[in-house]
């Protein structure tokens, strides 16, 4: 109820004074009094946020509209062109804003929740884990066969996303002896258009990466599975939100909401409308 | 071009009175030429060159305003860039018949009457949504050449603008902003050629120079600064950068680094244009054995062709991110009984380079700072680092690091920001000295136990800058190039982020973070006269000469790079306001 009051207040206040604070990350009740869940979703990132015909598509969008549906807001997208890291992209995105405007986020999706990286960044409360990623191979199955482990690369072509795990992993693992048969994409699309064309006889990337580029267009003719990696760290982590660091009431809510979509399914249920596998993390 | 004359001609036929303002203008309309913008260092009256002179010596023959004088010296006029947009400004002004023209952060141009301050114009590139500048949205200076005036945007385009105007004549899209690139340098203008770099881009990202028509803005040729890739001339392959797989493995050259972002410098005595290159990709050293050419580097290029006249590599398979962009300045190597024609480079490493500009041999590598942990010295012979081993940033890979936990730091200095970032230093012929803004810092660097690029994990580098000094971070330091004894030094207490200039009334101008605009004596570093501009500088100063005064011009601003770093750095410079001011001296009338 005080709650409710208070929102009602700052929406008062906010009227009266438009010309101050554009659009600064708010708390629970500010976000229900507005009316709009505003998230940070990253921009050209298939299958997760990515336009489409100008439509804004992927399993972060859905998601994010999803718990706003739960909340009864409004969702509006906030697009972010990634930056070196991740620790900058949270600046960004949700506590401080870009350089060049456009004020911050209420809640970033697609944020790894690691105790480490959270207590590096103690700006933001990071938290509603909702995805587990792990890596996976997509290969042409008359150059790879399904049984080949990773050797298979000192005679074959493999293509990675540059500067990646993945990248790292097969440049420098096994005494470095398939660097020269690693080929270097900008984007993990572009080494999947790349295994297409056959320029490439496999693609080592992360798995709904994957499924998300060759599922959208015939990908049966190219399987998907993991590799065993041996020493590969990390081989999976978990994907989940971010809100500002004051906004921790907020994050309770989200994240409440989070589990009850993951337990209802309908998390799964959109990552499977994306031809995704939806791996929940661990708790 | 044949409508403006039309227009111009019917003007004319209709107020037949204006004739005698008409041909005025006319006058005005015509602009510098190549010859005025060769010989730009000998003409004080004007600054048409990023540098003052092509060479980039930032030397001025005048001096009205000298060691004894110049206590006299005051503000004349101050104009503010406005609006809610500050942050970073890097730039150094030109001057041409009675205007400036001076670039400001959010890729903005204005032109003021260099009499009064009054802007006659300015024009604001409308920015995309979506750029992702590296290291703050600053821009380093315009380029001016006949009825136009020339500089590059935050979303990698290059403006070409009529001076009196302000109106574009042309825009052209120099690269992808969506793949990160931005540009941020000056322009220089060789013959007619506008040439520039390419900036920014962390991913996949070659570096290349290139050279467009000044009048159309259409493109001559390219040349990439990595090898194995193809050359442009004329819109056909030209030649291939070195040899292909030399000193790269795999596919790795296809996305090398050796950006050229800082732009470039040329001398007409060998017909070269010199540009220094940015350190390879990726950061991991241990992922790309070899030389990795030409990454950290300076190449001297034919602007007539862009061919490759000659190389020298200052980090060769850089592992600390020390880019190798630094400005390489001409000047003639007095030195026993012998003139070299020689350039200077003071560069990242922490090694202040002479070098043959005729055929890249190396005269001498010594430090112009007190730690140069990477490497003991350079081999003159062969003109290579003699690296020390254990100070090269460990792989990832062979663990410390992801598996169990943060890995061990090693200390190096310099730290990536340099022995010198992108500061221009100056060389004064008179003292025969260079005068090189330094920053004393190393870094602590690790193997990250976790990091994420993209919501991926990662395997990158933590790393912290300490200061190596408690009282000083920034070292303003005069070189003599023949011994590469350091003759004098200036010590700041924040680290030095901007440009120097050196006159013949034996002055030394720089700026500091903590906003003053400072003249030491170029002979013995004695601090002669200081004024607070309000922010602090990070721009580059410059002076000329106009209804028989002597003036002198600095922009003022805090931004760029520092404040991007947190750390012990960051107690230095926390509580610096940001600003966005030109600021004009001169003497009082007697």
């Amino acid at each position: 109820m005080i709650g409710t009051v208070l929102g009602r207040l700052f929406v008062a206040a906010a009227l009266l004074m438009p010309v101050l604070a554009p659009a600064a990350a708010a708390s629970l009740d500010t976000v229900m009094s507005r009316g709009v869940l505003r998230v940070a979703v990253y921009r050209d990132f298939a299958p997760y946020s990515h336009r489409d015909g100008g439509t804004l598509k992927g399993t972060d969008v859905d998601l994010a509209a999803a718990v706003a549906d739960k909340m009864g807001l409004r969702v509006e997208f906030m697009e972010l062109t990634a930056d070196e890291n991740m620790d900058d992209d949270l600046r960004n995105a949700v506590w401080k804003g870009s350089v060049l405007g456009g004020g911050v986020a209420d809640v970033m999706m697609h944020v790894p929740v690691n105790r480490a990286f959270a207590q590096r960044n103690d700006l933001v409360v990071i938290f509603g884990a909702y995805q587990r990623e792990t890596y996976a191979i997509a290969r042409d199955p008359a150059r790879v066969s399904d049984t080949a482990g990773f050797p298979v690369f000192q005679t074959e072509k493999v293509g990675v996303e540059l500067d990646t795990v993945p990248d790292f992993y097969l440049s420098g693992a096994f005494g470095g002896r398939l660097a020269a048969n690693v080929v270097h994409y900008p984007t993990v699309g572009q080494a999947v258009a790349g295994l297409r064309a056959g320029a490439v006889a496999a693609v080592f990337a992360p798995l709904s990466e994957l499924e998300g580029a060759l599922r959208s267009a015939g990908g049966d003719k190219f399987p998907i599975k993991p590799m065993p990696a041996p020493n590969l760290n990390p081989s999976e982590w978990s994907i989940g939100m971010a809100v500002k660091q004051d906004g921790h009431d907020l994050a309770y809510r989200v994240g409440d909401v989070m589990t009850e979509l993951l337990e209802s399914g309908t998390v799964k249920e959109i990552y499977a409308r994306h031809g995704l596998t939806h791996n929940r993390p661990v708790e | 071009m044949k409508r403006m004359f039309t227009s111009i001609a019917v003007a004319g036929a209709v107020a037949g009175g204006l004739a005698v303002s008409f041909s005025a203008d006319a006058a005005r309309a015509a602009g510098p030429t190549d010859q005025d913008i060769q010989k730009d260092a000998e003409t004080p009256g004007d600054v048409l060159t990023y540098g003052m002179g092509l060479q980039g010596q930032r030397h001025s023959t005048l001096k009205t305003i000298n060691t004894e004088t110049i206590k006299k010296m005051v503000p004349v006029w101050a104009f503010s860039f406005g609006g809610e947009k500050q942050r970073g400004q890097e730039s150094q002004p030109l001057v041409h018949d009675g205007v400036i023209y001076v670039t400001g952060s959010y890729s903005r141009l204005f032109a003021l009457d260099a009499r009064t301050g009054e802007k006659k114009w300015q024009y604001d590139a409308r920015l995309p949504e979506g750029i992702m500048p590296c290291c703050d949205v600053v821009n380093r200076g315009a380029a001016i050449l006949g009825d136009k005036v020339y500089f590059g945007t935050l979303d990698a385009r290059l403006v070409a603008l009529n001076k009196d105007t302000g109106k574009v004549v042309w825009n052209k899209k120099v690269a992808d902003y969506q793949a990160g690139y931005s540009m941020t340098a000056a322009p220089i203008i060789v013959n007619g050629k506008i040439i520039t770099g390419n900036s920014g881009g962390e991913f996949g990202v070659v570096g290349a120079v290139e050279a467009r028509d000044a009048e159309t803005g259409e493109l001559v040729w390219t040349r990439p600064t990595v090898e194995g890739n193809m050359g442009t001339l004329n819109g056909k392959e030209s030649t291939m950068t070195g040899t292909k797989n030399a000193s790269w493995t795999g596919d790795l050259w296809q996305t090398g680094g050796g950006a050229t972002w800082l732009g470039g410098t040329y001398d007409a005595e060998t017909n070269s244009i010199f540009f220094g290159t940015g350190n390879p990709a990726p950061w991991n050293s241990h992922l790309r054995p070899g030389d990795n050419l030409y990454t950290s580097s300076t190449l001297a290029i034919n602007p007539d062709n862009g061919e490759i006249k000659w190389h020298f590599q200052t980090t060769p398979h850089d592992g600390w991110d020390f880019d190798g962009v630094n400005e390489f300045i001409s000047f003639d190597l007095k030195k026993d009984g012998k003139v070299i024609k020689a350039g200077a480079k003071a560069d990242r490493n922490g090694y202040f380079f002479v070098i043959d500009r005729t055929n890249g041999k190396l005269q001498s590598a010594t430090p112009f700072v007190t730690q140069t942990s990477w490497a003991t010295g350079f081999d003159l012979k062969t003109g290579r680092p003699i690296y020390n081993d254990a100070n090269r940033p460990p792989n990832p890979m062979d663990g410390g690091g992801a598996a169990a936990g943060q890995g061990k730091p090693i200390f190096a200095a310099p730290s990536f920001l340099g022995g010198k970032n992108w500061m221009p230093m100056a060389y004064s012929p008179d003292t025969d000295l260079f005068y090189v803004p330094a920053n004393e810092w190393g870094m602590d660097i690790w193997n990250e136990a976790i990091t994420y690029k993209k919501g991926a994990a990662y395997l990158g580098a933590g790393f912290t800058i300490k200061p190596l000094f408690d009282d000083y971070i920034g070292a303003l330091r005069a070189i003599d190039p023949k011994t590469g004894k350091i003759v004098w030094e200036y010590k700041n207490p924040a680290p030095l982020w901007g440009g120097v200039l050196t006159t013949a009334g034996n002055l030394v101008f720089t700026g500091t973070p903590e906003g003053y605009l400072k003249a030491f004596d170029a002979k013995t570093g004695a601090e002669v006269w200081k004024f607070n501009t309000g922010s602090g500088i990070v721009g580059s100063p410059i002076t000329w000469e106009m209804d028989g005064e002597q003036y002198v011009s600095i922009v003022s601003g805090w931004g760029g790079a520092v404040p991007l770093w947190g750390g012990e750095v960051a107690k230095k410079v926390k509580d610096i306001n940001q600003g966005g001011m030109l600021w004009v001296f001169k003497l009082p009338k007697a």
